[in-house]
């Protein structure tokens, strides 16, 4: 089925969970558990996605265009057949960049009100 | 235990937890995710120790339980989010313009469906829901006199003095008016212009005020208009209707014009859409022309005389057994000071309620009649639609293949009913809009509300509404099944095809819809059946070949009797003169129209009576007639005599009909006896079979039969018997009696048949509706069989082929598939059967002299049925005989 995504504006805000996945694949295209892995290690383990909501949200991402399966394995020594390896499309890189630029550009609202110190 | 076996437990536990899942979501993601556990359970192993396994398992029970019920609430929101409607509705639409024949049959059947439908619809809305035009409508009442102690009448008519008793109540009651008919109504643009009838109300000068409607132009009356003083003037405040037929003059108020021979002034003309019917305690409700207030001083009325309907509007939002309570409190002072504590009792009736009490039943019949038909239509749909997505079968099967997830070929199924609806109802609103102006001509025209029935925009936009839910209703099954369709099924049942689970469904909706339509067939016939009756019933008079017209001779032109009399018989002898006419005679008040005084009589001395005199007054219709009335309308004379030209001086002679003898004179010898009418006493002379007042089928109240000059009845109808056509004898008539006096219009001409038409014509629009909703269930019926069969045999070509080929006949083959469509038939018809008692039930207010096991009505019914479903599956079945196996199998 063809699918048509005028903006990536209009999947904001991103769910925390949906934004890590994008932010893991980033570098590089990963299977599931790299990208369990490589979310804990980033957030020095205090976010730990489990693999149920790393698998929902995969799959809503599917649907929506943010990220794709790929057929074959990246990682030429890791060949294991039951391994689904995924990557970042450009419309997910435009999410994420979009993403970016609303947490950012709330981050300095609320450094211009005084709300939280200029420097944290 | 080593690893291996904690990696073995952990694997069928995350497996297990796969289950929480729906199923799509299983098959795409399950593996993927056990996996990914796997390794997490692998990494546990190996750095942190079988405790910290144990937490991961209750982890992971705890996510799959949230994420779970969320993907399985997920369809309804991605349903939203993952659309694009533009380019399903453009693919929808090709594929219909591909199926021309398709689509035309399915909106063609939808139309005429939901046409019939939005007719019923808006009738039911209009009479039955919409509030009546005037201002808070619901805080309007009228109130009646429940007179049951003394006679057989809870609808009856409240004196002038029960008028003003109502008005000074004030605690609940906000205003009361009366209302009632001006006996006369000859009315003139000025003196000596053309004399016509009208239907003048005469009411309390509070009657516009209660109503809250103001004239559209000039004003109503005053209360110094009320009660006139010698030497004040006459008013009169005209409908806009009446103004139009007087050439809508705009300068008309202040005009002085003629009632009666008396000057009026006209003070008023009411607004167009203002249209108020006068409910009358005996008689349907009345049409009004114009309105004048009430001359009698109410509170000096005679208490015990009533002719007025009290119309009374109470405190804003008062709940109805606050008004009841209200107006039983002034009902009982009223019993106690007028009536020595009889019991009468006074009872308020929402306006609206009273308004509508005859035609209810009729129109709740139809709509539930129209409900069953919505039911029908969408199965029919759902049949239909069934059927072409099984012709799609490959198509869907390769778009699944292709990707397309299951939303999307939901969404496109549903789509395709919805569009096929919301086509239907937008034609079948029209449909409804046209049909609807005919059948409103054809309408009686005392029907309640007649003027407001019509579909406006609100009502073509539910039937379309109607439609879209139908359509998509309709396609929810075809939809359901289209969604589990793959290829892999499809492949699978390639090879042997005719079982499918899809036939099933669609066999399933052929039985239904047989069953309904045994349901809707069968309510139909007895409908029918019933209105043959009251065709055959015998309304006690030949109403064949007689013109009747009304002549007034008011006391403004002819103060004394003699000369109301003498004009009687001028006219009497000038209309028999008429060539073609065998005899004239004339009545106060003609059958079925139900325009009769009610009085009570008593029999001193007669046979019949009890003792106790409460019990021996009965209260009858008291109808004038003179000499050879019961010829002339072809009464049928039971003993005695009719009454002679020749008047016995100081004798009231008086028939009585079988009724009336019946309770006085069980014993049969009522001639020559006396009855008593307040202090008038009567000498019976004949014994007539009754002449119905009010319905064809049925005996209404007894009757007395006096001679109108005896009583100095005045406004009198003419009775023409004929060998022409009756209404041909109208101008002749009417010249005739110009000729004699030219002030006295004649007025209402109507033939003895039409009186009769008019009689039944509730009825009769009643059962060609019902009977039209029973056509429509049958030919839809039809059209799903035709097409189950059709798509049996094509389904069955090669299993029907190889049958041939080892030796089977033609005749055989096409019993095989007629048996096929006769036991969907006699399936539905079992179903079906007690339906029928049901509907019965449903529609038992419209019937006349019909049981619920009237042999006739259920053959016709059942064989009815019967024959059309078994033609809709010999058609395609014949099919069959142009089979030619080795072709057939050559072609495999």
């Amino acid at each position: 089925m063809e699918k048509y995504f005028p903006d990536p504006e209009s999947l904001l805000p991103l769910p925390v969970a949906t934004f890590h996945i994008l932010v893991a694949l980033a570098d590089r295209d990963r299977h599931g558990y790299s990208i369990l892995q490589d979310v804990a290690a980033r957030t020095g383990g205090k976010v730990r996605l489990s693999a149920a909501t790393l698998y929902s949200s995969i799959r809503r991402m599917l649907e929506q265009g943010l990220v794709a399966e790929l057929s074959e394995s990246p990682d030429p020594e890791n060949q294991d057949e039951r391994r689904r390896y995924y990557g970042l499309t450009a419309f997910g890189r435009r999410a994420a960049m979009a993403e970016a630029q609303r947490l950012t550009a709330m981050l300095s609202q609320a450094r211009e009100t005084g709300l939280i110190p200029k420097k944290l | 235990m080593n690893d291996a076996r904690w990696l073995n437990i952990s694997e069928r536990w995350f497996r297990m937890l796969t289950r929480l899942y729906p199923r799509d979501f299983r098959d795409e993601m399950g593996e993927a995710m056990v996996e990914a556990y796997m390794d997490r359970v692998r990494d546990v192993l190996k750095n942190r120790g079988r405790i910290h396994l144990m937490a991961l398992w209750l982890r992971a029970l705890i996510d799959s339980l949230r994420n779970g019920s969320a993907e399985k609430a997920r369809p309804a929101a991605s349903w939203r989010r993952a659309g694009n409607w533009g380019r399903d509705i453009e693919l929808v639409t090709r594929r219909l313009a591909r199926s021309p024949l398709f689509a035309a049959t399915t909106i063609g059947t939808l139309t005429v469906g939901l046409g019939m439908f939005a007719i019923v619809f808006t009738a039911v809305q209009r009479v039955l829901i919409d509030p009546m035009p005037y201002k808070d409508p619901g805080d309007l009442y009228y109130v009646w006199r429940d007179y049951g102690p003394i006679a057989d009448v809870t609808r009856g008519a409240l004196s002038g003095t029960d008028i003003v008793e109502l008005q000074k109540a004030s605690a609940v009651i906000d205003g009361a008016a009366g209302l009632r008919p001006m006996l006369g109504g000859i009315f003139s643009l000025r003196e000596g212009g053309e004399a016509m009838e009208i239907a003048v109300t005469m009411t309390s000068p509070n009657f516009f005020q209660i109503l809250g409607i103001s004239p559209a132009m000039g004003r109503g009356y005053t209360a110094e208009e009320s009660g006139l003083g010698p030497g004040s003037s006459h008013v009169i405040v005209l409908t806009h209707h009446l103004w139009n037929r007087l050439g809508a003059n705009p300068g008309i108020v202040g005009t002085v014009v003629r009632l009666q021979g008396r000057p009026h002034t006209v003070i008023g003309v009411m607004p167009p859409d203002f249209n108020f019917v006068r409910n009358d305690a005996a008689a349907p409700p009345q049409r009004v022309d114009a309105y004048i207030p009430i001359e009698e001083r109410l509170a000096a009325a005679n208490p015990q005389f009533g002719g007025y309907a009290a119309l009374i509007r109470v405190r804003r939002d008062s709940p109805p057994e606050i008004v009841a309570a209200a107006v039983d409190a002034v009902g009982r002072v009223i019993n106690e000071r007028d009536f020595a504590g009889r019991g009468l009792r006074l009872h308020p009736v929402g306006l609206k309620a009273d308004t509508i009490a005859r035609i209810q039943p009729a129109l709740v019949v139809l709509g539930a009649a129209g409900m069953v038909l919505v039911f029908m239509l969408m199965v029919n749909l759902a049949s239909v639609l069934l059927a072409r997505v099984s012709q799609r079968e490959h198509e869907v099967a390769v778009s699944r293949a292709l990707g397309a997830n299951s939303t999307a070929i939901l969404r496109s199924t549903l789509l395709e009913g919805a569009m096929l609806g919301v086509a239907g109802g937008l034609l079948g609103a029209l449909v409804a809009g046209w049909g609807m102006k005919v059948l409103v001509a054809l309408a009686p025209l005392d029907l309640p509300r007649r003027e407001a029935i019509a579909i406006d925009w609100r009502i073509a936009a539910a039937v379309i509404a109607i439609g879209a839910f139908l359509g998509v209703l309709g396609a929810a099954a075809p939809a359901a099944w289209a969604v589990r369709t793959s290829l892999s099924s499809l492949l699978a049942g390639g090879s042997v095809r005719g079982g499918g689970g899809h036939s099933r469904w669609r066999r399933g909706m052929i039985v239904a819809q047989v069953a309904l339509s045994l349901v809707l067939l069968s309510s139909g016939a007895f409908v029918v059946r019933s209105f043959e009756q009251l065709l055959r019933a015998d309304p006690g008079f030949r109403p064949e070949g007689v013109l009747t017209v009304k002549v007034r001779t008011p006391p403004e032109f002819f103060p004394k009797q003699e000369d109301a009399i003498g004009l009687q018989d001028r006219v009497e002898d000038a209309l028999a003169a008429i060539p073609g006419v065998r005899g004239v005679s004339a009545a106060s008040a003609l059958p079925l129209t139900a325009t009769a005084f009610q009085v009570p009589v008593t029999a001193p001395g007669a046979p019949g009576n009890t003792g106790d005199a409460e019990r021996d007054k009965l209260t009858v219709d008291w109808i004038g007639v003179r000499a050879s009335y019961i010829e002339v309308m072809g009464v049928r004379l039971l003993a005695g005599r009719n009454f002679n030209k020749a008047r016995q001086p100081g004798v009231i002679e008086a028939m009585i009909d079988n009724g009336v003898a019946r309770r006085f004179f069980p014993n049969g010898n009522a001639l020559g006896s006396q009855l008593r009418m307040f202090n008038r006493v009567l000498t019976i002379v004949g014994v007539v079979d009754q002449a119905r007042q009010y319905e064809l089928h049925s005996d209404g109240r007894p009757q007395v039969l006096v001679r109108a000059e005896d009583l100095g009845m005045r406004p009198l109808f003419y009775i023409v018997r004929t060998t022409r056509d009756p209404h041909s004898l109208l101008p002749e008539v009417t010249a005739a009696v110009r000729r004699i006096d030219p002030r006295v219009p004649v007025g209402e001409p109507r033939s003895m048949d039409d009186i009769v038409n008019a009689s039944r014509s509730p009825q009769a629009i009643g059962a060609s509706l019902v009977a039209a909703f029973a056509v429509g269930a049958l030919l839809l019926t039809a059209m799903g069989l035709f097409g189950v069969v059709a798509g049996s045999v094509t389904r069955r070509q090669h299993e029907l082929a190889i049958r041939l080929a080892v030796g089977a006949d033609h005749p055989r083959i096409l019993r095989l598939v007629l048996v096929e469509g006769a036991l969907l038939v006699s399936a539905g018809l079992l179903i079906g059967a007690p339906g029928i008692y049901f509907g019965y039930r449903v529609i038992r207010g419209l019937l006349v002299g019909v049981s619920p096991y009237d042999p006739l009505a259920l053959v016709a019914a059942a064989l009815g049925l019967l024959t059309v479903a078994m033609a809709a599956c010999y058609v395609p079945a014949r099919r069959v005989l142009k089979l030619d196996p080795s072709r057939m199998l050559l072609h495999q």
